[in-house]
């Protein structure tokens, strides 16, 4: 019971980080850019959240200046992949080296500091005491509702109960025919581009405001790219990619439960776990049933600039 | 050949490389030893001295430690003509790149402050006018000689502290790889522990970094929602420090005094100083008196434990610190019988460990899980 209890509490808060991250990266790849700058967005959202505490204490500024910056830095590659039509896999990698060097230099001041306000847990009445699941899900910081929940629903509502999620999804499918309907394909891109990148920056600030409070050089540690990976892996879908992020922090708990209780496992396969099993998960099912290759299926314009005039 | 368990403490990346040059060399055949000329005295406007790290100085651990120590030095020789610092080198060609970079800048000592192995060997044969100082290496050479810190001291009396604190006598270690200092460090603490409670165990869960926020903070949650209710480790944050003040257990650190993250959960710190021996170093080489060696840092100079933390008992504090000087004193505590995990007498009843002996700590002790799987 504790055990369960335990490791559904540290998947669900360490799950956040990718499935904010991975969240934001949907919107983009929906519309058809690919965003690598994820990584270098989350640790800039990191030290942004950090920063912003220290100056005034409220994570919920924090969030929204990470927030911000994100967006910032999203328009700017977007208007390198979307307006100059720029390759996006290069400007991806340039925004996530900028983003780490940009991060380290500001983070010089806020290293070994730790932050001065962090989101904590709020047992939610009555809920909060159901066993095993009470702790877990309904005595976490809000955010966590946020990312897990609201986000997450609100996205897949709109993409695909709407006509302007239709719209959105034509974008990413084939940007000509979407022009040809009156679809406004380089607002579109940019728009959500942005706006992803704004989530990946605020993963970053969940990251150093609710998980890890503080910030350190090299704190986002890689989970960027893994983000980008589980976006693949959840075939694109907001909800999917969410719950992948949770897969994935419950199988890395999973991995450290093991070594605690001594499973006569070797350590370097338990860490390898997460990745094996959320590959597992989404693979399987692709494999077991042809239909879901077609529902897993990457936007057809994916990575593609689009030229009005060479259509 | 590679035994995992040999390898030192950062030079871990190395494996491929050692491995590599040990299967070219015929058995029972070391690197000749060159003649050991002693090298000629430098001025000190003219000297340079260059310092190559691991990670950031800005870590608040290895690296900020090691820095303090550059910074001593530029404050002891202040008419140097330059002092080079590179930050992140990472273990690969791009270390040997750094070092040449430092030899053709005229560098009179190099310091090597995370073990690069072969990638500065390489570097050492070509350039015999330079002195070079590794931490935590292996070799000597004629130019070449190596240095680290008798941490265990330290770290048995922590344990001490973690046996009168730990109510459970469930220990847990987020450790990050399989290799010397770790075995050392995890028995020297459970060592100290059992001397205080005999029935004490210490549960490591290795993370496969020694910097990694994320894993260190899952580790730690796991380590006490699985009953340990002291944690220590060596890592270069305090992300497990805030794991355990939120959840109200006690921890210890490494490098640094650290406990603004978790002030009613620190206990003290393993302390790392290497200002001395580097402004020492650094002096003999400019007089002319360098020669390469062997230097072990030991307890009370170069590596001790910090002050102790708020919500530490006075008695506690007391029964550590009369362990502290009685090693002060020459007594060691490393001394037989030592059985390892699996119960055989690895020590006899009235042997002990050497230095050396220590340093290359390679097997688990009695009450340790996780580390030798």
């Amino acid at each position: 019971m504790d055990l369960l209890t335990g490791l559904l509490t540290t998947a669900v808060l360490a799950g956040g980080v990718l499935a904010l991250a991975a969240l934001g990266e949907v919107l983009a790849e929906r519309v058809g850019v690919v965003n690598l700058g994820v990584e270098g967005l989350m640790a800039l959202g990191a030290i942004t959240g950090i920063a912003t505490v220290a100056a005034v204490p409220s994570p919920w500024l924090g969030f929204l200046a990470a927030l911000g910056v994100g967006a910032l830095f999203g328009m700017v590659f977007a208007a390198a992949t979307v307006l100059i039509k720029a390759n996006q896999v290069l400007c991806g990698l340039a925004l996530t080296l900028i983003g780490n060097g940009l991060s380290a230099t500001i983070g010089r001041a806020y290293s070994g500091m730790p932050a001065r306000a962090t989101f904590e847990g709020v047992a939610i009445p009555l809920l909060s005491e159901i066993p095993v699941i009470g702790r877990a899900i309904f005595s976490q910081n809000l955010l966590v509702y946020l990312i897990y929940v609201i986000l997450p629903v609100a996205v897949s509502i709109v993409m695909f109960r709407t006509r302007h999620g239709l719209n959105l999804r034509a974008v990413g499918e084939n940007p000509a025919a979407a022009d040809a309907a009156g679809i406004p394909v380089t607002l579109m891109r940019f728009a959500y581009v942005t706006a992803g990148s704004a989530l990946a920056a605020g993963a970053g600030a969940y990251l150093t405001l609710a998980f890890v409070p503080g910030w350190s050089e090299g704190v986002v540690a890689g989970r960027g790219w893994i983000a980008v990976a589980l976006v693949i892996f959840a075939g694109y879908r907001p909800l999917a990619a969410v719950l992948s992020g949770l897969l994935f922090g419950f199988i890395t708990a999973l991995g450290f439960v093991g070594q605690a209780r001594g499973w006569p496992v070797a350590p370097a396969f338990l860490s390898m776990l997460p990745y094996l099993g959320t590959m597992g998960f989404i693979i399987v099912p692709v494999i077991a049933w042809q239909r879901m290759r077609r529902i897993m299926a990457a936007p057809a314009a994916l990575g593609l600039p689009y030229y009005r005039d060479v259509r | 050949m590679i035994d995992l368990r040999t390898l030192s403490r950062r030079g871990f990346l190395n494996m491929g490389a050692l491995g590599a040059a040990s299967m070219m060399l015929p058995a029972g055949v070391t690197r000749p030893a060159l003649a050991a000329a002693p090298l000629a005295p430098v001025k000190e406007e003219e000297a340079v001295v260059a310092f190559s790290h691991v990670g950031p100085i800005s870590d608040e651990g290895w690296t900020w430690a090691h820095h303090q120590g550059v910074l001593a030095v530029q404050e002891a020789y202040p008419k140097l003509k330059k002092v080079l610092e590179v930050e992140n080198v990472p273990y690969s060609a791009d270390a040997t790149r750094t070092f040449r970079q430092f030899v053709s800048e005229g560098a009179s000592v190099v310091f090597d402050t995370s073990s690069k192995g072969d990638f500065l060997y390489e570097v050492v044969k070509r350039s015999p006018e330079v002195a070079f100082l590794e931490c935590d290496g292996h070799t000597v050479e004629g130019n070449l000689g190596w240095y680290y810190i008798a941490h265990w001291y330290p770290t048995y009396v922590l344990g001490v502290a973690a046996g009168h604190l730990s109510k459970s006598g469930r220990l847990g270690y987020v450790a990050s790889f399989p290799v010397p200092s770790v075995f050392c460090s995890t028995n020297a603490f459970l060592m100290g522990a059992r001397s205080v409670n005999p029935k004490a165990t210490l549960q490591t869960i290795v993370i496969n970094s020694w910097f990694d926020p994320q894993a260190a903070a899952q580790a730690g949650t796991a380590l006490i929602d699985n009953g340990c209710d002291f944690l220590f480790g060596i890592m270069d944050e305090a992300a497990y420090l805030q794991v355990a003040e939120k959840r109200g257990v006690w921890a210890a650190m490494w490098n640094t005094d650290i406990r603004r993250y978790g002030p009613s959960a620190y206990v003290s710190s393993i302390i790392i100083d290497f200002r001395k021996f580097y402004v020492d170093q650094v002096g003999k080489r400019l007089a002319g008196t360098w020669a390469p060696g062997e230097f072990i840092l030991p307890l009370g100079g170069g590596v001790d434990r910090d002050a102790w933390g708020e919500k530490v008992p006075k008695e506690v504090a007391a029964a550590a610190d009369a362990v502290r000087d009685k090693i002060l004193g020459g007594w060691s505590p490393f001394a037989g019988e030592i059985k390892d995990a699996s119960g055989a007498v690895r020590l006899a009843a009235g042997q002990t460990m050497s230095e050396k002996d220590l340093y290359d700590w390679d097997w688990s002790i009695e009450g340790i899980s996780g580390l030798n799987a």
